[in-house]
């Protein structure tokens, strides 16, 4: 259970760690309902929990002063609560607060999914597929590799075997000539 | 204040030490005096975390807001990004290139005079775009993207309901600035077309250039024209149009002295100052109101939290004529800043 848990935490800080976040696939205004899928990272998500406005608490970051006209402050970072599950989400990923509110949402319907769904969910199944993709590929590779290995061992001992019998014949037949010619002589 | 320098000069990088004590010295003197910061180093080799580091500190001491953010901006800025978030973990330890340590040095220094980070990197974001920022041009305020929302919520409730047919919706900006407004309604809504106007020649000059560079130009008609002295010539140049938007200068005239330097400083005056109860521009734009709508069209407007209040006495006492008041809605501050009023149908 505990290992279940961690597991869950180390997906969940690996899919929303630091990193770039693109924009919303839809343009899909906040009010007017939500995009149909979502792009939270580089992954489209088709099927994340939805969350009803009335669960959710924001807040800004903007500190104290008279707001509107009266301030120019650059500070627009989001902090977004779910109430039900406890869950807080805050992005300042972008310089418009309206960019912020949009990514914080899917960034909450992204972990809600891990949450809610675990391994069932749309999130950490894309997860585990891809990683098995990556395993796949890393089993191809090494494959290769051994297969390549293989070859050269196998050239290498061809070219240690053939060429040494050509030089011992060499030898003996130089050898015998001298003797006759002595011979011969006497 | 004095002290603080030297203790955090104990635990600073080198580079930082040598600022603070030259900083600790600039202000022993009792005058106002940006501090002498040092130029940029030519030889050493500057990471992007260290620049950071760096500006953070300087602004910290030179008593600039918002310091860790300001060098946030213009370091990203430099890179080429709009956000820290842009870059990798590695991009943090990546060494500056000496074109880039001149200009973020360059960049900061505006800054140091208090100018604002819009005006500095000369750009910012409004919703899903980027617009050029150029002083004294009004820098779009984050609570205006909810005005644009509220706009677009309603114009797609009229196209699902039967409020407003939505053949070609005509839209009026008045005190368009930089264009933020305008520019994001067409950007959302592609059966919109309209017309802004700003009394500012520099606010219609730089409208028209974010127009052009977002594409937008051609559903765009941007005018010079004051909405109190060029009253006749708005009612004769623009027709009827559904929505009649507009953030006007709102601010109480005497609310004026205690704004930040940022703004006091830079930011154009007119853009700002609503007169007395900053009900100036407002009143005069309700007035014409009723002759510039088209029978279902809406008025959207920015207020001060004390604005709403005063809107509706005014209705009330027969001040104001053709509208009925429709709504109040609260920025993400929890003030009232919003208020929408429908025109009256028959009338005018």
């Amino acid at each position: 259970m505990a290992l279940h848990g961690l597991r869950l935490y180390q997906c969940v800080r690996g899919i929303l760690g630091f990193g770039h976040y693109s924009r919303p696939g839809s343009l899909s205004d906040i009010f007017t309902g939500w995009p149909q899928s979502q792009v939270a990272g580089k992954k489209m998500y088709f099927n994340l929990p939805e969350v009803k406005e009335e669960d959710l608490e924001e807040q800004f970051v903007r500190g104290a002063g008279p707001g509107g006209q009266a301030t120019n402050k650059t500070s627009n970072c989001v902090v977004l609560k779910h109430t039900p599950t406890g869950i807080v989400v805050k992005c300042h990923q972008s310089r418009s607060v309206e960019q912020n509110r949009k990514m914080a949402r899917e960034i909450l319907r992204v972990r809600l999914d891990v949450v809610l769904r675990g391994e069932e969910g749309e999130v950490l199944r894309k997860k585990a597929e891809a990683m098995q993709r990556k395993q796949e590929k890393r089993r191809r590779a090494n494959e290769n590799l051994e297969r390549k290995r293989l070859f050269k061992q196998n050239l290498l001992e061809g070219i240690a075997t053939t060429p040494m019998t050509r030089t011992e014949t060499t030898t003996t037949t130089t050898a015998t000539p001298t003797e006759d010619d002595k011979n011969s002589k006497d | 204040m004095l002290f603080r320098p030297k203790i955090l000069g104990l635990f600073l990088h080198p580079i930082n030490r040598i600022t603070l004590r030259q900083v600790s010295t600039a202000r022993s003197f009792g005058e106002k005096v940006i501090p002498p910061v040092s130029s940029p180093p030519s030889s050493s080799k500057l990471t992007v975390q260290q620049a950071l580091d760096k500006w953070t500190v300087c602004f910290q001491v030179a008593g600039v807001s918002e310091s860790v953010l300001s060098s946030q901006h213009i370091v990203s800025h430099v890179l080429g990004h709009k956000t820290l978030n842009s870059l990798s973990r590695k991009g943090l330890s990546r060494v500056l290139s000496q074109p880039q340590v001149e200009r973020i040095w360059k960049l900061c220094h505006k800054r140091l005079t208090r100018m604002p980070v819009q005006y500095v990197i000369e750009e910012w974001d409004f919703r899903d775009l980027t617009l050029k920022m150029k002083p004294p041009v009004f820098i779009p305020r984050p609570e205006t993207e909810e005005l644009v929302g509220l706009v677009l919520a309603d114009l797609e409730e009229s196209r699902v309901g039967s409020r407003c047919p939505d053949s070609h919706v005509h839209f009026l900006e008045v005190g368009c600035g930089s264009g933020a407004i305008s520019l994001s309604l067409l950007h959302s809504h592609t059966q919109i077309r309209g017309m802004a106007v700003d009394q500012s020649a520099e606010a219609v000059a730089l409208t028209k250039e974010n127009a052009q560079s977002l594409g937008l130009h051609d559903r765009l008609t941007v005018n010079q024209a004051d909405v109190i002295k060029d009253a006749e010539w708005l009612m004769g140049s623009c027709g009827r149009v559904e929505v009649l938007v507009s953030n006007p200068p709102y601010l109480f005239t005497e609310d004026l002295e205690s704004l930040e330097p940022e703004i006091h400083r830079y930011e154009d005056r007119a853009a700002l100052d609503g007169g007395r109860q900053g009900m100036c521009v407002i009143e005069q734009i309700l007035t014409l109101a009723p002759s510039l709508l088209a029978d279902c069209g809406r008025v959207y407007l920015e207020v001060d939290p004390r604005h709403p209040e005063l809107i509706q006495m005014q209705l009330r006492d027969n001040r104001l004529w053709g509208l009925d008041y429709v709504a109040t809605h609260k920025d993400f501050t929890n003030r009232p800043r919003f208020c929408i009023l429908q025109r009256r149908p028959g009338n005018g």
